[in-house]
């Protein structure tokens, strides 16, 4: 049924190693392949196995979509495409063989490519070590390929694997990055603060990529700005969705708070004072997600609300811990992440965020703790954030 | 003219009552211009968020790389022209496969006529895509390659993937174009797995709505130069206010199709076969089966006697609705590649009829069958 037929049948799917130490170890692969059986559930039917360590996935169909999704799923060290044969000589000779010429397809051919045949033998009784099935197969392979490949164990660019199994034996040539990090749901829950710009939407990746699943919580001024900026944040959001199994967006009321700051706190401080406020309802509503840190896109001296001084003004506003995954992030690493995860082109979508509602034409640079303290004691803190966190509207996508 | 039995899906289908209550909301109150900032303008963008979603999934692409167009036609222009001018700087040959539909053909005279150096590929003895060929015209300075995967004229399904590595490996600059259009609901459609640059779909051939169409893009490929100019709707690619209530079909129809790719080919296939058996046992009736593979929605055959327009006539007299093959192209007269290929003569080429069938025909086949006896044996009584 698949409308091409390209010849690898399985994908292997090696994860990392770091975490697979100590008890922890079957929960990380559980969840793996249940992440893993998520991520692939809506593109095709496919048979998951835990297998010696590393997953086995065999597609029914949409086999190169199937590859490209695995590889996106977080503690996915790296995949190849792989085809199985029972371990006898002739099936490995011819797979290998097969293997190869596609591997050869995709080689540069203006030099000869270093490459070696590379064994692993965990069936012991098979008839032949593994240097000895390496040169078998070496020497009735590499033949047709002889103008672009040259035997080099040591420097080899390329190669064919293969996994010698009691039951099967893998053959696979190409090997392809995955997205790395840990299984997400493996650490703990976070709530991102979502801005509708570049950087919070690749926080919320680099904080999933680390194992944690996350909830976002955005902030809407209305009547000041339209429907268009909450299609836009749930467009990021659902942009996102494919990285952890199920997404919750919580969209709070922002106009009131903001027009409280314009009217009683000092110009400057504006934009300060709406963070703290934000950091407040995100507390809450972390609580209420169990969530345990709030994640933002924050970048040491971005922008004028990014120094250390409004940094810490900032933070000192939130009850639990805040992680800024991009701290040290240039814009421009920034954004080649933000292309590659597919969220730049939404978030360069002309639509304001709340932050431009009121912006000071002069911010604060060095923003002080006690000066927020003094202006919030002109405003209803309590009762404001109260009405904000009452007026939270739920997506899930 | 009593009950249809309509064996023409080819050409097109009927909507499917889940797609046209998908549309129904945005014929009325749902009217909003996805342009517009106010809450009905953004109503209407997310639901053609949504549609671009769907239609995405549906074809293995992003939905950012989805361009909506006004049907297939559109979407094959703006491929061939597009590309074709986008990299003229890259270079000027194109290739085309030897059976595009005439809404690739006629853009590559279009671009003949801009100076572009257009060659046409050929099929071989046996009407499969003639890939050694294909690759000998294939040219460092090749900037645009079309091919279509399913015969509109004889389902014949071409080996678009394999063409695309020859064409990755010889023709680097080469934005290779897939006419999907045929190939949609009946075969996995996966852009991935062709990896072409672009495919183009059509909402009517899988019970959608016509007049919407997409142009999927491959992540990453330079996009083609627009061929409507505007508003910068499509990512300034397609302008025009956006035809929501037809492309909320269309993400419906494609979600639909993909979804059911599996079991529409299995009983469009059962369908098939009956039918094939039932007619090769007609007098005269010779199936054409070309290439090495067929999808399951088309099947052509050769009637004896008569041209195969006076057949059509008779046959839809006892309700069967059938399509008479292209035969003679518009230009030349001569016989289309696909069909001289098919060893047809000229005058074969006058008596090939087409069927093309849905995944709820295989009831259907034994009438149609009956039908065609009858008017074998009422054709035959003439000429005797």
């Amino acid at each position: 049924m698949t409308a091409c037929t390209g010849g690898a049948e399985l994908l292997i799917a090696r994860y990392g190693e770091m975490w697979l130490k100590g008890k922890n170890r079957r929960l990380f692969e559980e969840a793996l392949v249940q992440n893993v059986r998520a991520a692939v559930a809506p593109i095709a039917k496919v048979v998951v196995r835990r297998e010696h360590g590393q997953l086995l996935l065999r597609p029914e169909r949409r086999y190169e979509e199937v590859a490209r999704r695995a590889a996106e799923v977080f503690g996915i060290a790296s995949l190849s495409p792989a085809r199985s044969v029972k371990p006898r000589l002739d099936d490995i000779v011819e797979a290998s063989r097969v293997a190869l010429a596609e591997l050869v397809e995709t080689l540069p051919a203006d030099r000869r490519v270093p490459f070696k045949i590379e064994v692993r033998r965990s069936y012991k009784q098979f008839p032949m070590t593994s240097a000895e099935l390496e040169n078998h197969v070496a020497e009735r392979t590499i033949g047709p390929h002889e103008h672009r490949l040259r035997v080099d164990l040591k420097g080899a660019e390329v190669k064919v694997g293969i996994n010698v199994r009691p039951e099967q034996v893998y053959v696979f040539a190409e090997r392809r990055p995955g997205a790395g990090g840990l299984p997400v749901g493996t650490i703990g829950h976070a709530v991102c603060l979502l801005s509708g710009g570049i950087d919070s939407p690749v926080a919320a990746w680099m904080t999933m990529k680390r194992g944690c699943t996350v909830a976002y919580l955005s902030f809407h001024s209305s009547p000041y700005l339209g429907a268009g900026s909450k299609r836009k944040i749930a467009e990021l959001v659902r942009s996102l969705a494919r990285f952890q199994p199920t997404s919750r967006l919580l969209i709070a009321p922002f106009a009131e708070i903001q027009t409280a700051i314009r009217d009683h706190a000092p110009e400057g401080y504006r934009t300060i004072l709406y963070r703290r406020m934000m950091q407040r309802i995100g507390s809450r509503v972390a609580a209420t997600e169990r969530a345990g840190v709030l994640v933002t896109g924050e970048s040491l001296g971005q922008v004028a609300s990014q120094t250390m001084e409004n940094l810490t003004c900032i933070e000192a506003a939130s009850s639990v811990p805040v992680l800024r995954p991009l701290i040290a992030f240039d814009k421009a690493e920034t954004i080649v992440l933000a292309r590659r995860i597919g969220t730049y082109d939404i978030s360069v979508l002309p639509e304001p965020d709340c932050c431009t509602v009121f912006q000071p034409a002069h911010p604060t640079i060095r923003g002080r703790v006690q000066e927020c303290e003094r202006a919030e004691e002109e405003l209803d803190v309590a009762g404001l954030v109260d009405r904000a966190v009452e007026g939270i509207e739920l997506r899930e996508l | 003219m009593g009950t249809v039995l309509y064996l023409d899906h080819a050409a097109t289908t009927p909507l499917a009552p889940e797609v046209h209550a998908a549309m129904e909301p945005y014929f009325a109150g749902g009217f909003g211009n996805p342009s517009s900032r106010h809450p009905l303008g953004v109503q209407a963008a997310e639901a053609l968020d949504e549609a671009r979603r769907r239609t995405a999934r549906a074809v293995g692409g992003r939905p950012r790389d989805v361009v909506f167009t006004s049907g297939g036609t559109e979407a094959n222009n703006l491929a061939v022209l597009g590309f074709a001018r986008a990299r003229r700087r890259r270079g000027a040959h194109v290739v085309l496969g030897p059976t595009e539909h005439a809404s690739v053909a006629e853009a590559g005279h279009a671009l003949a006529a801009e100076g572009f150096e257009v060659e046409t590929a050929r099929l071989d003895a046996g009407g499969a895509l003639d890939l050694d060929d294909f690759a000998r015209r294939l040219r460092p300075d090749t900037v645009l390659v079309a091919q279509m995967l399913v015969s509109n004229e004889l389902g014949t399904i071409y080996p678009v993937a394999r063409l695309a590595r020859l064409v990755r490996r010889a023709s680097p600059e080469a934005a290779l174009h897939v006419d999907a259009v045929q190939a949609a609901g009946k075969l996995d459609l996966s852009l991935p797995e062709l990896d072409a640059d672009s495919i183009a779909v059509s909402g009517h051939k899988i019970r959608g709505p016509k007049g919407a169409g997409a142009l999927v893009l491959k992540p990453g490929t330079r996009p083609p130069s627009p061929l409507v100019f505007g508003g910068g709707q499509e990512g300034g690619l397609r302008s025009g206010t956006e035809n929501v209530a037809a492309l909320v079909g269309l993400g419906a129809a494609l979600e639909l199709a993909s979804d059911r790719a599996p079991e529409t080919a299995a009983a469009m296939e059962a369908a098939r076969t009956r039918l094939r058996e039932r007619l090769a046992r007609v007098g005269g009736v010779r199936p054409l089966e070309p290439g090495d593979r067929l999808a399951p929605s088309i099947l052509a055959v050769r009637v004896p006697g008569a041209p195969a327009e006076v057949w059509q006539h008779h046959l839809e007299v006892r309700g069967v609705m059938t399509s008479v093959g292209s035969a003679c192209q518009a230009n030349k007269g001569g016989v289309s590649p696909a069909f001289a290929a098919a060893g047809l003569s000229e005058d074969d080429a006058r008596r090939v009829l087409r069927l093309s069938l849905a995944a709820d025909s295989g009831p259907l086949v034994d009438a149609a069958a009956d039908a065609f006896e009858e008017v074998a044996a009422e054709l035959a009584a003439e000429v005797g």
